[in-house]
């Protein structure tokens, strides 16, 4: 698995005026986890529908496992999608759905389906349409897991779970994937599951990529740095401020060394990935690091 | 898919099956009602056994009711494309299931080729064999009355159904992938083929061929064909409905002329009147009156059943060529 899963190159989805997607450009590589995090509107499941070829870019280019997405029937074979709110035939029975994956997909699984569907506890007689909003979750989560894809990708699959459901459906996933070998692309816009299921990251805001990397990386690259006034007016190549905040007497930076040397800078402290994240959300956003230390407990 | 297919349809299938059912006994009830009466007074006729007796009872008897069940086998693609065509691909838009359906193994264009040709391909069966048992069924009457061109009858017969719920079909399928929206599809669907339907019978299919142009002495008007009124008035003098066996006669109001070419007034009938001449039919005769129509021959109909099936037929590719190509390119 040395091909990337996902590459964006000037990726661009426009809706008339409106863009939904600017310029991403992003590689993940395979076999990771990777989380999409940002807020509502910030073009997660654009980025996630142009990967699985719902939809065509305006401009810019994706790969998807090294080829077009949705190109052909392989294609599709290799990629499983679970769409944003796990959409499901009301009227069709949960193991009306599994005969529909065994159909449509040649190399469906059935004994996972079976496995998955006996450890839900999924009633295999009862209408898509009544399970609860958990239950389809777990019902869209074996299709495209009993598929044997190469690349899961979820759209905010717990968005519309209670914790409870949230927790189980996370499980559910964390096995799966350990069995499996797959790589999997999330999107969500709770940092603490993309912390306890993630070990990539790509930060999406206001229509485009903020900062993607290993997880492990970018928390041990990113600096809070405090000093006196003035004294951080310039800092070495390769250190980047991502939010600054001054008062009269001392200036705070959050900085992402990318030197990949070990930042020597008085007074860096590293910072947590949830503190990352907002830092760069709330840039984007155009507000700078104050709110951040109003949301520190 | 096949199977998918078949298990998102099966509701739909089994009421609609139920209808067709219902209206197929009635088909059948009407092709025994019109036999019978057919039989009793054509058939076993004893007296006054003339073909234009013949049409008037048929007519008298089963004008209006075939009229309405043409209307009906002229509305069941209507429908069919309203509740199978347009909620195909809207419906899975509308409740996001497409984001199941096109992310399993299998490509837009081919899930779209199946439930074409099997949701499609029963529909175009369902109305087409609806119209053909009607067709049958109204054998004698048409033998008899001989006008089938007429508008409910045209369309409600032989070929032109098949392409009608062809047309219908497509309609909805397009529509719904534009507009996204099943009701807005089933309205739309309704309206276009209704459109379809007045400007096929009124503008269009009347000139499917250059009309034959023919006139006629005055005192063949009952002899050449049959007229619904023969007057004179302060407009002058003309034929109206004029009908000719079996051809559709485009000429709705034919003015009478005399040997001038004029058409003739009431001065010159009360000329008649004076000279003892109170007879309107010997007054005309006696000016060399003559009326001239214009006409599709009898020997046309098939051709314009080509035609009409064809021309719907024909845009209901063009529909289908629009989902095809739009679809793989998405619809979010």
């Amino acid at each position: 698995m040395t091909t990337p899963v996902l590459t964006a190159h000037a990726l661009t989805k426009r809706y008339g005026s409106h863009n939904a997607l600017t310029e991403a450009t992003i590689d993940i590589p395979a076999g990771r986890i990777t989380g999409l995090v940002g807020p509502n509107g910030a073009g997660k499941s654009t980025l996630l529908a142009l990967a699985a070829g719902l939809i065509r870019p305006t401009s810019g280019h994706i790969e998807v496992l090294g080829r077009r997405p949705a190109a052909d029937k392989h294609q599709l074979a290799r990629v499983g999608f679970v769409a944003q709110d796990t959409p499901v035939y009301a009227g069709l029975t949960v193991a009306d759905h599994l005969t529909l994956g065994e159909k449509l997909n040649p190399g469906w699984d059935p004994d996972i389906a079976r496995h998955r569907i006996e450890q839900t506890g999924l009633d295999p007689k009862k209408k898509a349409g009544r399970l609860s909003g958990g239950q389809k979750a777990q019902l869209a989560l074996t299709l495209a897991a009993a598929k044997r894809p190469e690349l899961l990708i979820f759209d905010e699959p717990v968005a519309a779970l209670d914790p409870l459901a949230r927790r189980a459906f996370l499980q559910s996933l964390m096995e799966f994937v350990a069995d499996l070998d797959v790589s999997v692309i999330l999107s969500s816009h709770l940092i603490g599951d993309v912390e306890r299921v993630c070990d990539h990251l790509v930060i999406l805001a206001e229509s485009r990529v903020q900062v993607a990397g290993d997880i492990d990386d970018l928390t041990a690259n990113h600096y809070r740095v405090v000093g006196p006034r003035g004294t951080l007016d310039t800092l070495p190549a390769g250190i980047d401020t991502i939010a600054a905040d001054h008062t009269d007497r001392q200036t705070t930076l959050i900085v992402h060394n990318t030197t990949g040397q070990p930042l020597d800078l008085p007074g860096a402290e590293p910072i947590g990935l949830e503190d990352m994240v907002l830092t760069y959300l709330h840039r984007a956003e155009g507000l700078g690091a104050p709110i951040l230390q109003e949301t520190r407990s | 898919m096949i199977w998918l297919t078949w298990r998102q349809m099966r509701t739909q299938t089994i009421w609609t099956t139920g209808l067709l059912a219902a209206a197929a006994a009635y088909l059948l009830w009407l092709a025994w009602a019109i036999r019978d009466y057919y039989d009793l007074n054509v058939t076993n006729c004893t007296s006054e056994c003339t073909a234009d007796n013949a049409r008037r009872l048929m007519s008298q008897q089963f004008e209006l009711t075939l009229m309405l069940a043409g209307m009906l086998v002229i509305a069941v693609p209507a429908f069919i494309g309203a509740f199978w065509g347009a909620p195909l691909i809207s419906r899975e838009l509308e409740t996001g299931t497409h984001r199941l359906a096109w992310t399993q193994t299998i490509t837009r264009t081919h899930w779209l080729a199946v439930k074409l040709t099997i949701v499609g391909g029963a529909s175009i069966l369902a109305s087409g064999a609806l119209a053909l048992l009607l067709t049958w069924a109204t054998e004698p009457y048409d033998a008899a009355v001989d006008n089938r061109f007429t508008a409910f009858t045209f369309a409600a017969r032989n070929l032109a159904p098949f392409g009608y719920a062809a047309l219908a079909f497509s309609i909805g399928i397009t529509v719904g992938l534009l507009t996204r929206r099943t009701l807005v599809a089933m309205a739309a669907t309704m309206i276009a083929f209704l459109l379809f339907q007045i400007l096929m019978a009124n503008a269009l299919r009347p000139h499917f061929a250059e009309p034959v142009t023919a006139t006629y002495e005055f005192a063949e008007v009952h002899t050449a064909g049959s007229a619904d009124t023969v007057g004179i008035g302060p407009d002058g003098a003309a034929v109206q409905g004029f009908l000719l066996p079996g051809a559709w006669v485009l000429t709705d109001t034919a003015p009478v002329v005399d040997t001038t070419g004029t058409q003739i007034t009431m001065e010159q009938f009360e000329t008649c009147e004076a000279n003892g001449v109170t007879d309107m039919d010997e007054c005309f005769t006696g000016l060399g009156a003559t009326f001239t129509v214009q006409y599709q021959p009898a020997d046309r109909y098939w051709t314009f059943q080509w035609i009409e099936a064809g021309i719907a037929l024909a845009l209901s590719g063009i529909l289908l060529a629009i989902a095809f190509w739009k679809l793989p390119r998405g619809v979010n």
